[in-house]
């Protein structure tokens, strides 16, 4: 019996060693080169590899790869020691914040580290871009729409942008469009589709609620009503009584600003039952196909017709060097429809490589690295063609508006150049 | 604790007056308290109205109990999840007066069966509706059978070695066993919440009371836990088996003398806890269509306060604190915002404790005297 009891014990034993094993890690690649080189340098990626998100950050990771191998692991004379790590938990679902600042102290760890990407959701940066500041390591980031991260506009919360940078100096640049940016063509693209009253749902997360926010500075421009701006919380199991709630408002659309993870699916479910034929809008966070995809435990596919959704990617055949991007995301990984943040995840890590091995033998020395970086002007991308400003941000303006297309994935649909910004 | 039974048993005369007087107030008082919430917004809605929807820019505002019905509908049906669930909790401590943490986890792992039950049986949207009622009766029964035998497995492995140990030792190990099942349902369906085939197109409205919607998730919650409560109620009342689970639960010792297998009727008592998590956890998926690891952490909390303010022990207490936290919920939920919702839960418990200690139908247990 003793042996019956100690046998069930170790094989539950069994099942919690392999629980642990989903928690986060981090993988490392050098790729070969050939030919002399001056030494290593390190790159390092933090973001969110298990839950909802990874639809669109497993993709930008195999960008980041891909560019990598396009220049044969090579900076300029450097040899290039890529490594991802993973903000999130498995527990969680998502990001996390000390995985997050794990992370971060990883990289600032390295002394050869001269580039870090990341992050993906705007609050995991929060936590580790004072912990890069400090050592002063160059942080760009392939996603982060948060205003206060870089500026004081409108939206900004008390102490933001400076409290992300104690040492005064900015070594953060963002290759997307803050959500200045973002918000108002959300609002152009509610507008387009007739609504007059929006209801507005958020996640309470950083990015979340700074897009709510935006949306409501910038309402009165586009000439719309905000019902509500709602702060749910993400576990609870229906949005039912918020959607009888919001129905009472007399919402004729309504936007939800936050991560798929943080239930939107069963909040979109719920409004969609409330308010059958509301147009739901959605920005970056939710337009991937863990969300419009019923197979990957998306939205139920009927309710698809009525989703729109905007990401900063315009539509990526007609970028200049886009079809040679497809092409080789295509024999690489087999995709020819990858999610618009893979080619993020390409140009972020392009942008550094670039940056390197413009350096020459200074390639090496993350000071130089961070001022050529902030110095950059009229680059010529996959993105456009964009530069960055004294804060950081990108100086690209386009959003794209996406519908969903019939296999159930996000499909673009026209770039929106918002005349007004909510800022 | 003798001594404090036998404090209470000096009755109106005795030296304890304000324990008296909490007494013969706490009847009425729970009652109010109770009941406090929806007369307010009964009268709310009746004088001030409520807005129900808006035509041009005119806010409609309607003057009837309408609101409050659908909020005591949805109540009523999520609240019999609960008491499904809450029955568990009750069941257990009235027999070995453990509190046995895994329960919500053990909820959680038969919803997950559920979900894998109807997409291996083939169940979607396209079933005709004679398949998907017999195909659903299937994955109840089996769900139910699985995981009544799960919880038999857990008091074989981690509670009956420690029949005679501290209590604090199967305390110990009931959480140690939710953290292995919160385990097993991350690694089985990841650290997110997924969204589920919505079977029964639960939000179809099936009649109105009254200008009250009642959906079919209403009627399914409802009509499938008010069926196995009272099953459940015979079987304790009527059967061998169930005058054993009394018995021993009464007092163990004199069962053993009286012949009664103690370890059997406790294992009986576990595998019908267990069964009705399973059925909740089918309930949940078909309800709620979407399914996470961490819900049972959730529902059990839930669940166990529901089993507390119905008197723990009390199998009609587990189901009235069920039935009372899922109406306070949907309040809370439409008029305060969800924000506030389990505050208000928890204030609620905190006032029928100090009104009741023993909770609203609570019987005195061995352990409470």
């Amino acid at each position: 019996m003793l042996r019956k009891t100690v046998g069930s014990c170790l094989a539950l034993g069994a099942v919690v060693a392999l629980g642990a094993c989903g928690s986060s890690s981090s993988t490392s690649s050098t790729s070969g080169s050939s030919g002399s080189t001056s030494g290593t340098v390190d790159i390092y990626s933090s973001l969110p590899l298990v839950g909802a998100s990874t639809a669109q950050t497993k993709p930008m990771v195999n960008g980041i790869k891909l560019a990598l191998d396009e220049a044969h692991g090579k900076a300029g004379n450097f040899d290039v020691k890529y490594t991802s790590l993973n903000d999130a938990t498995a527990q969680a679902g998502q990001w996390e914040a000390g995985q997050c600042a794990t992370d971060a102290r990883t990289a600032v760890g390295d002394p050869a580290t001269v580039y870090y990407i990341g992050e993906f959701n705007s609050g995991c940066t929060e936590v580790s871009l004072p912990i890069l500041n400090q050592a002063a390591i160059p942080q760009v980031s392939p996603a982060n729409t948060l205003v206060g991260i870089t500026t004081d506009e409108p939206g900004h919360l008390p102490g933001e942008p400076d409290k992300y940078y104690p040492t005064g100096q900015r070594t953060y640049l963002r290759i997307v469009p803050r959500d200045t940016i973002q918000s108002a063509a959300d609002l152009q693209a509610m507008k387009d589709a007739g609504c007059t009253k929006v209801a507005v749902a958020n996640d309470k997360e950083a990015y979340g609620a700074g897009l709510a926010t935006q949306l409501e500075l910038g309402k009165d421009k586009y000439g719309l009503t905000i019902t509500s701006n709602t702060g749910i919380d993400p576990k609870q199991p229906n949005f039912r009584s918020y959607a009888s709630t919001i129905k009472g408002e007399g919402a004729d659309c309504f936007f939800f600003a936050g991560i798929v993870s943080n239930g939107a699916v069963q909040l979109t479910k719920d409004v969609n039952a409330a308010l059958p034929t509301a147009k739901i809008f959605g920005a970056d966070g939710v337009c991937t196909g863990s969300y419009t995809n019923e197979k990957e435990g998306g939205v139920p596919a009927s309710i698809d017709p009525l989703i729109e959704c905007t990401v900063a990617t315009l539509n990526l055949a007609s970028l200049p060097g886009g079809d040679k991007f497809l092409t080789a995301y295509k024999a690489k990984y087999g995709d020819a429809n990858p999610d618009p943040y893979a080619i993020y995840g390409y140009e972020v890590m392009k942008l550094g490589l670039d940056t390197i091995a413009g350096l020459g033998d200074q390639g090496n020395d993350k000071a130089a690295v961070l001022k050529a970086l902030f110095a950059t002007k009229n680059r010529k991308s996959v993105l456009g063609t964009y530069g960055f400003d004294q804060n950081g941000d990108t100086t690209l303006k386009a959003y794209g508006l996406y519908k969903v297309g019939p296999d159930g994935n996000p499909l673009f649909f026209k770039a929106l150049y918002p005349s007004s910004t909510s800022g | 604790m003798e001594a404090r039974s036998l404090a209470a048993r000096r009755g109106p005369g005795g030296a304890r007056p304000f324990a008296v007087l909490r007494a013969h107030a706490g009847a009425w008082s729970l009652i109010a308290v109770i009941v406090a919430l929806p007369i307010f917004y009964g009268i709310k809605d009746l004088s001030s109205g409520y807005q129900a929807g808006v035509m041009g820019s005119h806010a409609i505002i309607n003057h009837d109990l309408s609101k409050l019905g659908g909020n005591l509908v949805q109540g009523i049906s999520n609240g019999a999840i609960w008491a499904l669930i809450a029955i568990g909790y009750t069941l257990v401590y009235g027999i070995i007066e453990l509190i046995n943490f895994a329960h919500g986890d053990l909820f959680m792992i038969g919803t997950f069966v559920s979900v894998g039950l109807w997409a291996t049986f083939g169940l979607t949207l396209a079933t005709g509706t004679l398949g998907l009622v017999g195909g659903l009766l299937v994955v109840l029964i089996l769900a139910m059978l699985i995981s009544g035998s799960l919880n038999v497995l857990i008091e074989r492995v981690a509670y009956r070695p420690l029949r005679n140990a501290p209590k604090l030792a199967p305390l110990i190990t009931a959480v140690g066993f939710s953290f292995i099942l919160q385990n097993v349902g991350l690694l089985w369906r990841g650290g997110s919440p997924q969204g589920v085939t919505d079977l029964l197109r639960q939000n179809q409205t099936v009649f109105h009371i009254s200008g009250v919607a009642v959906h079919r998730a209403d009627l399914l919650s409802v009509g499938t836990a008010i069926p196995l409560v009272l099953g459940l109620g015979w079987f304790i009342s009527r059967t061998r088996s169930g005058r054993a689970m009394r018995a021993t639960a009464q007092d163990p010792e004199a069962a053993q003398l009286m012949g009664i297998n103690v370890d059997s009727t406790i294992s009986l008592t576990f595998l019908l806890g267990g069964m009705l998590a399973g059925a909740a956890g089918l309930i949940y998926a078909l309800y709620e269509t979407n399914v996470w690891y961490f819900q049972g952490f959730e529902a059990g909390l839930i669940a166990f306060t529901a089993a507390v303010m119905g008197g723990i022990g009390n199998v009609r207490g587990a189901v009235l604190g069920g039935f009372i936290i899922g109406i306070i919920q949907q309040l809370s939920d439409s008029r305060l915002g969800p924000q506030w919702t389990e505050a208000v839960v928890f204030g609620y418990l905190i006032v029928i404790m100090v009104l009741r200690p023993r909770g609203l139908l609570g019987e005195e247990t061995r352990e409470a005297g």
